[in-house]
């Protein structure tokens, strides 16, 4: 008879094996995957769909340099820049997310950028910086399906932090509605997670444009503790205007225009708390907008609060 | 002389073993030449459950050189054994054939049923032993809880309240591994009796950092050890309650007394005191500023698993519940479908002048799983096996129904009395995500 209460000794080692799969499960992908956000010219990684910790502040600074020499026009043909011209673009993009309870979190992105930009004929050199559109946003977790899948929904306020300068974006006012969907895998033996995100944009000022801006990303990570992974993404907008100008020089300002984008990333953790990625991506297609080339390296910060 | 006998010897022993080989290989070419025949079992759910009709398809595989001819039958009974149904074909196999018999077994009523497949051939005979469901989400008992058992529940837990805690937390820092501090925890419970438990820390450079507690629960008569983890925000508080591993200091009976032990007297039965014991694990937990004190989960297996449901029950502090193939679930029901504990209560019963089977049962009402399951409060994950004959599916499925908290089962169609690594994996990513451990 007590043969059978050996089954309750299985059940201990099952008990053991419990805990060690907390580490091992695929949910711990989520705690360190990080998500890259490539839209343009600057670069910011954060968590995608899946919610924030409660107290915990997630901390992006990274660098990313854009380069484009030519540009599809507004019928989407692939030309040169005028007068041998390039476009540079060296910017420092600070991104943060702060988890405030279970359900929402806080989002802030503020972009520095330098622009320049180069031709044959005078002014040979134009160059413009500043700081440029602030985002600031509440994201919201909406649901999950079986802690594999999260959907979140995020509401996000465009300031500019600039007046009177075209180089630098807009100068209007935005509001931005976003839905995220994030979810865990496997592949063979490595884990996998993906994040599909479409947010729709409208910019209040005359002929603001209203922007559908989309990503998708495919992550997978190299080893057993989730040190290293590997990502490509592929990232776009759509813009609709009645201004339908464009400007090599002035590209944070053009209205009407689209483009594809795809990139590779590589991020490795260091430390729970902190994590390096680089990037680099090019433009696919498009129209009325440049054909450039991407490059970045993000820091990933956590820190907890609680 | 010595090394003529050795010799000798060696020479013998080498003979007895090239003909042991010679009469193996035979053995093996004789088998061979024979032939085998291999049966698979194939139930159309994944679980083993079934909204209305059991579903399976038998296959049988022949490498005889000649016709295998018989019959393919199952027999459906309940879990106490009474026959439900039975049906059975004639099968021809031919040499080295095989053959695939489906069969339906519709109109069974609610509840969980065992099957066995027969395949009775010219050269083999062979049982394939399984279980399966129909709509268990409509088992409910015929039992009724005792009108008083909240009130029962709150007088354990007012008697508790009265003996002082006496925390003792000795760190023991040769145990240390994983990045984990460990302590020896001592306290006092119901009775005044002294239990110990193992509390395992992640060391971090976070002094604000505060732990979510994963309480675990021992099986019957199981030693628990401090458990470990590279987990950095799980604190593991492992508690062995009276009578188990190292909290014999009053209690410590054989092993098939514990279960009986004072069971004539519902207010001194050994598991009022162990589900106390159990609670004060949870004081404790509320005692330490590093641990939080809104993310307890509960966790066992088996008698571990019935106190992770009574613990959560009577101790709303418990904020998520998990309990693998809980024992004690609908009692009345359980007596003639399972062997153990009842054997061993039957022989208590008979030494006890007086003591009759229904009185035991009466008292035993007070700490049947399932009345427990009705004030559970918080999230609550099941895990059960079709073919455990400790936990059978009838009873834990009853519980399950009983909770009205939210809650998920997780049926293992060919487990016994364990669970399996999606338990875990599940059991982590729901835990993770109620408590926020994004």
């Amino acid at each position: 008879m007590f043969m059978r209460a050996d089954g309750c000794e299985t059940l201990l080692h099952c008990f053991k094996k419990k805990f060690m799969s907390l580490k091992k499960s695929p949910l711990k992908v989520l705690l360190l995957i990080t998500i890259l956000f490539t839209i343009f010219q600057n670069s910011s990684f954060a968590q995608g769909g899946f919610p924030v910790r409660p107290g915990r502040l997630l901390i992006s600074p990274a660098v990313s340099y854009f380069y484009a020499n030519s540009q599809w026009d507004s019928v989407g043909t692939l030309r040169s820049f005028p007068n041998k011209g390039n476009f540079t673009s060296y910017g420092i993009t600070l991104h943060s997310e702060f988890g405030i309870t279970r359900r929402f979190a806080a989002v802030a992105t503020l972009p520095y950028v330098v622009n320049q930009y180069r031709q044959a004929t005078a002014p040979k050199t134009t160059t413009t910086s500043g700081l440029t559109d602030l985002e600031t946003g509440l994201k919201f977790y909406a649901f999950n399906i079986d802690f594999i899948y999260y959907f979140s929904i995020q509401a996000t306020a465009i300031t500019p932090m600039y007046t009177n300068n075209a180089s630098l974006g807009y100068g209007e006012e935005g509001g931005e509605l976003k839905l995220a969907f994030s979810g865990t895998g496997h592949l063979s033996d490595l884990s996998t997670y993906f994040n599909v995100e479409d947010g729709v944009r409208q910019y209040f000022g005359t002929n603001g444009p209203i922007q559908d801006r989309y990503s998708g990303t495919f992550g997978l990570t190299l080893d057993e503790d989730f040190l290293n992974q590997v990502s490509v993404t592929v990232s776009g907008i759509y813009s609709q205007s009645n201004d339908k100008s464009f400007s090599p020089v002035r590209t944070l300002s053009n209205k009407d225009f689209n483009f594809l984008q795809a990139s590779l990333a590589y991020g490795h953790t260091f430390t729970p708390e902190f994590s390096v990625f680089i990037n680099g991506g090019k433009f696919i297609t498009g129209r009325n907008t440049g054909n450039g080339y991407i490059g970045s390296l993000a820091f990933i910060y956590r820190l907890d609060y609680r | 002389m010595m090394k003529n006998i050795f010799t000798r010897f060696l020479t013998i022993a080498c003979a007895l073993c090239t003909t042991a080989g010679i009469q193996q290989a035979s053995a093996q070419k004789n088998e061979s030449d024979n032939g085998s025949v291999t049966t698979t079992l194939t139930p159309h759910s994944k679980d083993g459950v079934f909204s209305s009709t059991a579903s399976y398809t038998f296959s049988v595989n022949s490498t005889y050189k000649n016709d295998e001819v018989g019959k393919v039958s199952y027999l459906v009974t309940t879990e106490t054994g009474k026959k439900v149904r039975a049906d059975s074909v004639k099968v021809k196999i031919g040499a080295n054939g095989s053959g695939n018999y489906n069969f339906d077994i519709p109109g069974l009523s609610p509840g969980f049923y065992k099957i066995n497949f027969m395949v009775n051939v010219s050269d083999y005979d062979d049982t394939t032993r399984k279980a399966f469901g129909i709509r268990p989400t409509e088992i409910r008992s015929q039992y009724g809880k005792p009108a008083d058992f909240e009130a029962f529940w709150r007088q354990a837990l007012s008697d508790l309240a009265k003996v002082k805690p006496d925390y003792k937390v000795t760190e023991l820092p040769d145990s240390s591994r994983d990045n984990r501090r460990v302590f020896l925890v001592e306290m006092k419970s119901l009775g005044n009796l002294t239990i110990r438990g193992y509390l395992t820390e992640p060391i971090t450079k976070n002094k604000n950092k505060k732990f979510a507690v994963l309480l675990g629960l021992p099986g019957y008569q199981v030693s628990l050890g401090p458990m470990f983890g590279t987990d950095p925000d799980i604190a593991i508080f492992t508690i062995n309650i009276r009578g188990s591993g190292n909290s014999k200091d009053v209690i410590n009976v054989r092993r098939e007394s514990y279960i009986v032990l004072n069971l004539e007297d519902k207010n001194r039965y050994v598991l009022r005191g162990a589900i106390m014991d159990c609670v004060r694990a949870v004081d404790f937990i509320c005692s330490r500023p590093e641990l939080r004190h809104d993310n307890i989960i509960a966790s066992g297996g088996s008698l571990g698993g019935f106190l992770a449901v009574a613990t959560s029950s009577v101790d709303k502090r418990i904020s998520f519940c998990s309990a693998a193939n809980p024992i004690l679930s609908d009692i009345r029901n359980l007596v003639h479908e399972v062997d153990w504990p009842f054997i061993d209560i039957g022989r208590y019963v008979k030494t006890r002048p007086g003591l009759t089977m229904d009185k035991v049962l009466s008292n035993m009402d007070y700490y049947d799983a399932k009345n427990f399951a009705t004030n559970l409060e918080c999230p609550t994950l099941v895990g059960m096996g079709l073919v455990d004959n400790i936990a059978p599916p009838n009873n834990v499925y009853t519980l399950y129904n009983n909770v009205r908290a939210p809650k998920h089962v997780i049926i293992f169609r060919d487990l016994a009395h364990e669970i399996g690594v999606k338990f875990n994996v599940y059991e982590g990513r729901w835990m993770r995500d109620t408590f926020a451990l994004f």
